[in-house]
């Protein structure tokens, strides 16, 4: 079965062919970093505008890289919530009017199935249950995979996404936007104990659950304290430190989700399951435990459209489809 | 020649097709539910109980602006997307030239079109009417409401005022300078049939190049451009 998807719901325009779920026959990706940059974080409007003006010749496209025609496409999936919301309707209506011309399913996928969905494209092997982590900018939540699309939140954050927390200690460090991969270059350089950050922690609600903006503040509020004092601030010290702290936080609760829940596999999703700190440690930890671990490589981490297709093929086995009235939304559950 | 007509740029949302310049259905969404929801249905609709496949369309016209920043997309969005799955093109229609087709194309009147822009704007073109069809004077643009009333005052002739602006611009003008009159309701606001009678005489376009007139940069643009000038400046 072959699936035409679509994402757009932050600030990449991406389309791309998938075969049954797993096997990808074309990734289309238009990053609009360039575009946000100067902003420093994603603009909603410039997204929105910009997923309009490539939608079109990213899905010739992705037919042409695929080698197939329109014909060919068995049923259309679409990223149709959460996201920025505007975003999202581009490449909602988009798709659903593409299916409805070529008469053929429009399946919508959340996006952060998608995310877990990754993990399928990497690894042939991988199905469920098992736990996976999903961390980006927008969203950072544990999730028990019982099955393809039966899942349960375990715990997520109560505030900011992880991915969050290192773009806005990129910005008090000077190190532009996005902040992961240019924290992550920094880290390798310092040492992870330069500074004591703190692991903040929830009070009720799920032992999973996890908060982030405490330990975005320390890191702010380092910096500042150094800027005003002209005490030297040891960046590539506070970024190894900051690295370790947001790994041992999200590390050990999906080590210890797992064990209670007595999975064999543990996965990795999202654009921020590239830090190299966090694959590191769960590597170890993974091997420590006799776990097998999943982590999609880089590509397939940030937000890509084949995902949307890998997560569409089963969603599409369950019976999930929608009409015409499909909506986006910003918000969803799992 | 079947034509698919879309406009969703402002509250109501609505589709029509046509046969040549003859309308053959329409509908109309007023209710303020998205235009993501209720669009498409609308078209899907249509064109089953013209017991006509969405293949038999050769093009989709549609709003491509000024408007609602949202609205607008979502119905170039769905134009794409149908001309893409079709590979048929699109015509893209001036939401205020379509509003002035939809209007009371009477010879000779005078009709400002106009939406409320927000921030003490309107999006307005005029036109004229000759031979039963709207003649543009003005190209689309966002104006101040005093600058617009100095422009209708000066070319001296009474003016129908049509669109959601409509209102605002009779209650704002000096109406001892210049003659005004608000379209009746059924006739003030855009719709799809003025998208499909709009686009009769125009060329259709790859859909995939089809791109919205917002006539306005984003918020961030157009503070981090203000900030660039006043840095300038000082």
């Amino acid at each position: 079965m072959l699936i035409l998807s679509f994402e757009s719901s932050c600030d990449e325009t991406a389309v791309a062919v998938v075969e049954d779920g797993r096997r990808v026959l074309a990734d289309e990706i238009f990053s609009q970093v360039a575009l946000h940059e100067i902003y420093g974080g994603v603009v909603p409007e410039i997204a929105a505008r910009s997923h309009l003006e490539v939608i079109s010749l990213l899905a010739d496209r992705a037919l042409e890289k695929a080698g197939v025609t329109r014909r060919d496409i068995d049923a259309v999936a679409c990223t149709y919530a959460p996201g920025l919301i505007g975003a999202v309707l581009v490449g909602v209506n988009f798709a659903k009017s593409a299916a409805l011309a070529l008469g053929v399913p429009l399946i919508p996928v959340h996006h952060v199935r998608g995310h877990i969905a990754a993990n399928y494209l990497a690894y042939p092997e991988l199905e469920p249950p098992f736990v996976c982590l999903a961390i980006s900018g927008g969203n950072t939540m544990l999730v028990d995979v019982r099955g393809y699309t039966d899942m349960s939140i375990l715990g997520q954050t109560r505030d900011d996404a992880a991915g969050e927390c290192f773009d806005k200690s990129a910005r008090v460090l000077g190190l532009g936007y996005p902040g992961g991969k240019p924290i992550d270059d920094l880290s390798k350089r310092g040492d992870d104990r330069a500074y004591d950050l703190p692991r903040p922690t929830v009070n009720g609600g799920s032992p999973y659950d996890m908060s982030f903006s405490g330990l975005k503040t320390a890191v702010v509020n380092l910096a500042h304290h150094a800027e005003q004092t002209g005490e030297p601030l040891d960046k590539p010290g506070l970024a190894a430190s900051l690295c370790r702290a947001v790994s041992e936080m999200l590390v050990g609760r999906t080590m210890d989700a797992a064990a209670r829940l007595g999975y064999e596999n543990i996965a990795v999703a999202g654009g921020v399951a590239a830090n190299s700190r966090i694959r590191a440690d769960f590597e170890a930890a993974c091997q420590k435990a006799g776990k097998t671990l999943f982590v999609p490589p880089l590509r397939l981490c940030g937000d890509n459209a084949a995902m949307i297709g890998a997560q569409g093929y089963y969603e599409y086995l369950a019976g999930h489809t929608a009409g015409s009235d499909l909506n986006a939304y910003a918000t969803m559950e799992l | 020649m079947l034509t698919l007509a879309l406009e969703s740029s402002a509250k109501a949302a609505s589709a029509a097709v046509f046969e040549d310049e003859r309308m053959l259905a329409f509908a109309i969404q007023n209710a303020g539910l998205t235009h993501s929801r209720t669009l498409l249905p609308m078209a899907e609709g249509l064109m089953r109980q013209l017991d006509r496949p969405l293949s038999a369309l050769d093009r989709v016209a549609v709003s491509r602006g000024p408007g609602s920043f949202t609205g607008l997309r979502i119905g170039l969005a769905e134009a794409k997307g149908l001309c893409w799955a079709l590979d048929i093109p699109a015509v893209g229609v001036s939401t205020l030239e379509a509003m002035a087709w939809g209007g009371p194309v009477l010879d000779g009147q005078m009709l400002c079109c106009c939406m409320d822009a927000r921030r003490d704007q309107v999006y307005n073109a005029l036109f004229t009417v000759e031979g039963g069809k709207p003649v543009r004077l003005t190209p689309d643009r966002a104006i101040s409401v005093p600058e617009l009333e100095n422009e209708l005052v000066a070319r001296q002739e009474p003016w129908i005022l049509l669109g959601d602006g409509a209102e605002l611009c009779y209650n704002a003008m000096d109406r001892s300078l210049v003659t005004l009159f608000t379209a009746p309701e059924p006739l003030r606001v855009q719709n799809a049939r003025g998208v499909g009678l709009a686009a009769m005489g125009k060329d259709a376009v790859p859909a995939g190049e089809l791109l919205p007139v917002y006539l306005r940069l984003s918020q961030a643009e157009r503070e981090r451009l203000a900030r660039m000038e006043k840095e300038s400046i000082t």
